[in-house]
């Protein structure tokens, strides 16, 4: 009987495994994520790559390469996190949980600066206070006379207020988060039970949201490590390194091994930060899901301090984003920084080249170079924006739907990897994979398909997790009855997943795009003449004193970038036409 | 289990079993239904009567076993092999109804058949067919999210009965309806399940739809069938005491009695003659509601109880009443009432229907 069974199952292929599609995926991000990082590894183990271990950890060399950027790292990492955990707190606390006016415009405008690149501000940075030490242009407080110390010109303390401008508003998103969900019966429980302000705030709010708190104080850090830009922007011309900025020298340089050990080692740093703050939250993950039913949230009256703090919180917002972005325009038309806001020309926009202006350089819209850039980079954002929220559904639909399977474990956890490793390093860890020829295959370095590669790894967690919130909204149900029909997974994924989940997946599809426009470690690495985008000519013009029209460029970038996000918020807020009965 | 007439059954379960990690949730069921047959599976919840369910439509694997529709195998547990849930030739109604509410009624119902690649013509008069069947045609272009729970219901099993499958499985299709909709569904099924001459497995936890609407009931018990077989079958010979008090209205009672000088004792008043009791000291004697009445009746057995509650039924009044911690149901003729912890007496008319063993089993 059993044979015969046998030979009838597989004959019609009638009967079949369920276990396909999740290896199919394992090995795609297997490729993606895991072999990368084997291979960057594995480069460290050989002779060369265990001189490179000698020399960046115990040599003479070894202050420079690896201890001093050490040093420089984890201050930035612990500056930033302090700093962001104060603002985006304050500011959490105020739109929140106060009756500060307007407190959905204050909410909007401290969600902005995450989302304009952060050689934004450094750029800025610049024009302002550059000094002269390094000679070339001036910013615009030595250009008027003013006297600029090399301390607040160049170094450690610009890169910690620019990176804190940046990245204050991942901790708001995360603290006002948690903050929301405290539902207002437990603080009225906690007032009927006669508890002061005072004490409500630190008995009852500061608890419930300390895992919040460590949460954001983890992420800033592990952005602030990673973070290239800002480190190369201003610190480089002082000779201040950072973990990213010497790696990105060592790779520059032709000194691969010692690159990759660096990375290794950035690797190590950021994710044992990352591990650390998981490792407080866990016990205390109970906190977080107090109340399922929030969406009430108590206001404490702030009396006379309404309007002051609120003006504080404004100027805040104000100096992070818009000063930024008004400085950078007006410099980009500016002849000198000195006077950003007389003599205005468009010569660097669209001015004709030949002329003695820039060295004879073409306005950034006459410059064929840039042109190829911005097309290079929408084709690159838009790529990398399909491919990353495809895989992420594919993902997070396979692991939902497969949940508590060993397959849908490994897959999770390889696919939220890259959210432990710094782009730079993981740009680093794709040079060690692709950048020679694989068997057959030919080296792929300098490729646009590299780059695709390399990013839409690295958004991988970010995609299976807009996934996973866009799945959420469609029960099992509506799938399974689709496959019950008899229609396959891509038939069932066209025609009831996808319409179902259009709106979100644009919406996230839209942030992937900004993420890549306005990233820079990521491509610093993996660009090369053949693939130029538009946050690497940036950083090109800026290395090379040409403020203005790196300045034109950032402010392109920042202009796609700000309507791309507004343009996601809008698809994720309308109301689909079959719900609007 | 092949019926007479050398057909296989249009439904077969060999000892399947479903695991989930240490958890077992289906253990060991081996149950078969001919063609035609309508099988509820009734019990608790979390029987494992679901997800039973579940691996008859081909949405999870047997850890164990093997199923069969129509003599062909569909799912393997022994080598985790699982037909495709749509070649099964089977058709679900989900207790959330699963529309599609991106799509109208018409195009819910029109989907399976496009993706069975019926022609567009046959796909037409099919779902102006089972529009009609249902009583919906005048909801053709609505979305889901546009008609009422009911008329929700009706479009699901519309859907599901669209490409004609010989197999119907249905999960707690009535639960989210209000009681006097639930009634009229339940009708509605029974006509839709004829119609269709469909086999139909229907899974619910309340034995009223069970006895109602089965031609076979499997009652479930923690993952394992305590008793399968017709519905008046089981009424009438439980095999278990879990059987006995589920199934029927009003429960019936079961009274524990231990074995004293030849005769069944329960509080020094004899129920019943020792040798029922077989080789058991202690055993539980199953009283139907309408065998234990309320007051004295000469030359009964009576006891005395608190009184709980009272509720009519069709002119006669159900009385739940405490005896010994234990809950007891009997019949009043007429209406009768008292005061919560009222003394009243309940009398036994004749011998008990059935006696089981302390751990459950039935003895005589």
């Amino acid at each position: 009987m059993s044979a015969v069974t046998t030979s009838v199952l597989s004959q019609r292929g009638f009967l079949r495994s369920e276990t396909l599609v999740p290896i199919i995926l394992i090995l795609v991000v297997g490729i993606l994520v895991i072999a990368p990082l084997v291979k960057i590894v594995l480069s460290t183990l050989t002779v060369e790559g265990l001189d490179a271990w000698q020399a960046v950890l115990a040599s003479k060399m070894s202050e420079n390469l690896w201890w001093r950027p050490l040093l420089n790292t984890v201050l930035l990492g612990i500056g930033v996190a302090m700093g962001c955990l104060l603002m985006g707190g304050f500011l959490a606390w105020l739109v929140v949980l106060t009756d500060v006016p307007a407190p959905r415009t204050l909410g909007l405008l401290a969600t902005l600066p995450f989302m304009i690149p952060s050689f934004a501000a450094a750029l800025a940075w610049g024009a302002l206070f550059r000094n002269s030490r390094l000679g070339g242009s001036v910013g615009f407080f030595e250009a008027n006379g003013y006297i600029v110390p090399d301390w607040l010109a160049w170094g450690l303390l610009p890169t910690l207020i620019v990176l804190i401008a940046h990245y204050y508003s991942l901790a708001f998103t995360v603290i006002s988060a948690a903050l929301s969900s405290i539902g207002a019966d437990l603080v009225e429980a906690a007032q009927v039970a006669g508890a002061k302000r005072s004490r409500i705030f630190f008995g009852i709010i500061l608890p419930v949201v300390t895992p919040a708190l460590i949460a954001a104080a983890s992420l800033t850090f592990a952005g602030a490590v990673s973070n290239f830009a800002a480190p190369a922007l201003l610190g480089l011309p002082v000779r201040m390194q950072t973990l990213s900025t010497r790696l990105f020298g060592m790779i520059e340089t032709g000194q691969t091994e010692r690159g990759f050990v660096i990375a290794l080692l950035l690797i190590v740093v950021s994710a044992s930060f990352l591990w650390l703050g998981e490792r407080l939250v866990a016990g205390r993950k109970n906190f977080v899901t107090v109340t399922g039913k929030g969406g009430r949230t108590k206001r404490f009256p702030l009396g006379k301090w309404r309007w002051p703090l609120f003006a504080v919180a404004v100027m805040l917002c104000l100096l992070t984003t818009f000063l930024p972005a008004l400085i950078l325009t007006a410099s980009s038309f500016a002849l000198q920084n000195g006077s950003l806001f007389s003599n205005w020309t468009t010569h660097f926009w669209i001015g004709e080249g030949g002329t003695d202006m820039a060295q004879g350089q073409a306005g950034i819209f006459r410059n064929p170079v840039l042109i190829e850039a911005l097309w290079m980079t929408l084709k690159l954002a838009v790529t990398v924006a399909i491919t990353t929220m495809a895989l992420g559904l594919a993902l997070a639909h396979t692991i939902a739907r497969n949940k508590g399977s060993v397959l849908a474990t490994v897959l999770g956890q390889v696919s939220f990897t890259p959210i432990l490793i710094p782009s730079i390093a993981f740009a680093a860890a794709y040079i060690a994979l692709f950048g020679a020829p694989i068997g057959p295959l030919p080296s792929l370095y300098g490729t646009f398909l590299l780059l695709v590669l390399a990013a839409s790894a690295h958004l991988l967690p970010y995609a299976v997790q807009s996934g996973r919130s866009v799945l959420g909204q469609i029960s099992a149900d509506i799938e399974e009855s689709a496959r019950l029909t008899g229609a396959g997974f891509f038939r069932r994924m066209c025609a009831i997943i996808m319409p179902l989940a259009i709106r979100g997946l644009l919406a996230g599809a839209l942030l992937v795009f900004v993420k890549i426009v306005r990233d820079l470690s990521l491509v610093v690495l993996l660009f090369t003449s053949t693939s130029p985008v538009l946050s690497m000519l940036a950083y090109r013009y800026a290395a090379e004193g040409f403020m203005q029209f790196a300045n034109a460029i950032t402010m392109v970038i920042l202009v796609l970038c700000v309507v791309a996000t507004l343009l996601a918020h809008r698809l994720q807020n309308r109301v689909q036409k079959w719900k609007s009965a | 289990m092949t019926p007479a007439n050398g057909n296989p059954a249009a439904i077969a379960i060999r000892n399947v079993s479903k695991r989930f990690g240490s958890f077992t949730a289906v253990d060991h069921v081996d149950i078969s239904v001919p063609q035609g047959a309508f099988l509820v599976l009734v019990g608790p919840s979390g029987c494992g009567k679901s997800t039973l369910l579940r691996m008859l439509a081909g949405l999870e694997t047997p850890t164990e076993g093997e199923m069969a529709f129509m003599g062909r195998t569909v799912s393997d547990g022994t080598r985790g092999l699982v037909a495709d849930a749509g070649a099964r030739d089977a058709g679900l109604v989900f207790q959330s109804y699963a529309l599609w509410p991106h799509m109208t009624v018409a195009g819910n119902i029109e989907w399976p058949l496009k993706v069975a690649k019926w022609s567009k013509a046959d796909r037409a008069a099919r779902v102006d067919e089972v529009l009609g069947l249902l009583g919906i045609a005048a909801l053709k272009e609505r979305y889901p999210a546009e008609i009422s729970g009911g008329q929700q219901q009706r479009v699901a099993i519309a859907r599901t009965i669209g490409p004609k499958p010989s197999i119907l499985l249905f999960d707690e299709p009535l639960s989210n309806l209000d009681a006097k909709l639930r009634i009229e569904m339940r009708s509605e099924l029974m006509r839709i399940h004829r119609a269709t001459g469909a086999t139909s497995v229907y899974v619910t936890h309340d034995q009223v739809e069970a006895m109602t609407m089965a031609s076979h009931v499997a009652v479930l018990n923690n993952g394992k069938v305590d008793q399968f077989g017709a519905p008046l079958e089981l009424l009438e010979n439980p095999r278990t005491t879990f059987v006995a008090t589920f199934l029927g209205t009003p429960p019936a009672n079961l009274v524990s009695v231990t074995k004293q000088d030849g005769g069944l004792v329960y509080d020094g008043l004899r129920l019943a003659d020792a040798r029922r009791a077989k080789a058991h000291d202690g055993v539980q004697l199953l009283y139907r509601a309408h065998d234990l009445k309320v007051g004295e009746i000469p030359g009964q057995p009576a006891i005395t109880a608190r009184f709980e509650e009272a509720a009519p039924i069709a002119g006669r009044t159900m009385v739940t009443a405490f005896a010994n911690g234990q809950r007891l149901t009997a019949m009043a003729d007429g209406y009768f009432s008292a005061a919560i912890g009222d003394q009243i007496r309940l009398s036994f008319l004749g011998e008990p229907s059935a006696v089981f063993a302390m751990t459950g089993e039935r003895i005589d």
